[in-house]
């Protein structure tokens, strides 16, 4: 027994069943393999500029400890 | 041919046999969709109403966890130093910038049912995805250290020591995410929520200058003018406002609850309510301590927050009003360290769950679902530990988790930006040109003044 308020009538038959799981995506997506995404154009530009932002942040903030250390 | 082969309506039919054929996490989340399910069937006003309480919860979450110890210390701070002005307006200025950036996540969970941080890792591979998800673990378990300051310092008005108020904090805390499911879960941590709002009532204690306050909107004046004080107040209070964790952790939540398209409006709404009751929240204490403690100190005389920390503000308002709203402040305090606290383990655990693909819901038994629970409550432990330590240098861990969280904040921005203008993910449901435009403009100056928060806690003398 999965649930107390068994008083679900608008589910009438498995038909229903099956359309409400359907409609609230109720399955496992841990199953479901994700697509990886192609990177191109602008979206290739903004990683290298996150690598760079995250590279010079690092160096300043290291810089930055060791002054406070 | 398919009303052939599928079940005719008078077939018996159990839903409960139906249900227990699914596995336990998402059989109790049909549970609570066949209830909210049901509401939407019924009619009536006070179904409408319970309808709509039933889908409030990670907006609200979120929002007022964000409200954190260590934000109601840089608000209380912020009301002492600079008064009633230029804070305050800001403070409103902040519901659209966190509505529109959180809403988003919204739409995200509801589309992919899938977190922030497995979106990251499966669409823009491993680099990224430990980049992120590396960041976020610290982030979140320094960020919990400080929850652990502020229970602790809240406690101690009551008189409570430390090592009690930790064991109380850990005891209270795991009882939350070990025994509840995820429904329960949450209205716990709503109710608990709740009480976050203690510090508009206690506004009310200061009768503060209601002129000065409408007047602020009008002027957003800055009391003795810009300064490097007000710009590290100013990257401080932004930076406590938005936080990456947040993206991931209502992501997350959303898909927990069992957020779909269809509530995508309901999500949008209780993002914006949580986002109001933030900065009401973040308002009320600006103004209690802008009237109370900014008369005391001298604006151009202080040039950094540590003249004001919250033992100081709390003293000068026990001389002022008495110690009752010194008690229902720490209450507040002590709620803002617990709330956050539990929103923090849980993304935690939600986060190492989709970057590994381990179980991820909290609708698991704690045996079933262990490993999905040990890394929040792992990272408890140590933020616990840390507080107990003595002579732990607790201003340099705060300073890392800010800086953390400047290196992290455009990344996170930039995530958020791909998933939901990706077609192959999101189909109809990319955003608008109006959404970009906004998003972009938040995004830049989020980021420049992250990084200019960051670099300003390295670099004390920059501005």
């Amino acid at each position: 027994m999965a649930s107390d308020e068994n008083d679900f009538g608008f589910i009438k038959n498995k038909k229903d069943w099956d359309n409400f799981l359907k409609k609230e995506k109720l399955k496992d997506y841990s199953k479901i393999p994700v697509k990886r995404a192609h990177v191109n154009g602008w979206v290739k530009f903004a990683f290298v500029f996150l690598r760079i932002y995250i590279v010079i942040m690092l160096a300043l903030i290291v810089l930055g400890f060791l002054n406070i250390i | 041919m398919e009303e052939v082969l599928g079940a005719q309506p008078d077939e018996p039919f159990d839903i409960n046999e139906e249900l227990d054929k699914l596995p336990v996490e998402i059989r109790l989340r049909a549970i609570d969709r066949l209830k909210v399910a049901r509401l939407r069937h019924r009619k009536g006003l006070f179904t409408k109403i319970l309808l709509i309480i039933a889908l409030l919860g990670p907006g609200i979450l979120v929002m007022v966890a964000d409200n954190d110890a260590g934000g109601v210390i840089t608000y209380a701070q912020t009301g002492s130093i600079f008064g009633l002005g230029f804070f305050i307006p800001l403070m409103v200025l902040m519901v659209p910038t966190a509505y529109l950036v959180q809403s988003m996540t919204v739409r995200l969970a509801a589309v992919t049912r899938r977190g922030h941080a497995e979106m990251i890792w499966k669409r823009y591979g491993a680099f990224w995805g430990a980049f992120s998800l590396g960041d976020l673990v610290i982030a979140n378990s320094l960020t919990l250290v400080t929850e652990f300051i502020g229970i602790t310092f809240g406690m101690s008005i009551f008189g409570v020591g430390p090592y009690r108020a930790v064991f109380i904090g850990i005891a209270f805390i795991s009882t939350v995410m070990l025994t509840l499911r995820y429904h329960k879960w949450e209205r716990a941590s709503l109710l608990i929520a709740f009480f976050n709002m203690i510090f508009i009532p206690l506004v009310f204690f200061a009768h503060p200058d209601w002129s000065l306050v409408a007047k602020s909107f009008l002027t957003w004046h800055i009391n003795g003018g810009i300064s490097t004080l007000f710009i590290y107040v100013l990257l401080a209070n932004i930076g406590t406002t938005i936080a990456p964790w947040m993206l991931f952790f209502q992501q997350s939540s959303e898909v927990d609850k069992g957020t779909v398209p269809e509530d995508i409006g309901a999500g949008k709404r209780d993002t914006f309510v949580g986002a109001v009751i933030m900065a009401t929240v973040a308002i009320c204490i600006i103004v209690l301590t802008g009237t109370l403690v900014f008369s005391t100190g001298h604006v151009g005389s202080t040039t950094s927050t540590t003249s004001y920390d919250i033992a100081f503000i709390l003293s000068t308002i026990s001389k002022k009003i008495g110690t009752v709203p010194v008690e229902l402040f720490a209450l507040g305090l002590i709620d803002a360290g617990i709330i956050a606290a539990i929103a923090l383990t849980a993304s935690t655990s939600w986060a190492v769950g989709e970057a590994f693909n381990w179980p991820k819901s909290i609708n698991l038994p704690f045996l079933e679902g262990r490993k999905f629970y040990i890394p929040g409550i792992i990272s408890m432990f140590v933020a616990a530990g840390i507080v107990l330590l003595p002579n732990v240098p607790l201003g340099f861990l705060n300073i890392t988790v800010q800086v953390i969280a400047s290196i992290f904040m455009p990344a996170a921005l930039l995530f958020l930006l791909l998933l939901v203008n990706d077609k192959e993910v999101m189909g109809k449901r990319v955003n608008t040109k109006w959404e970009n435009a906004a998003i972009i403009t938040i995004m830049v100056v989020l980021v420049t003044m992250s990084s200019l928060y960051g670099l300003s806690l390295v670099f004390p003398h920059m501005f």
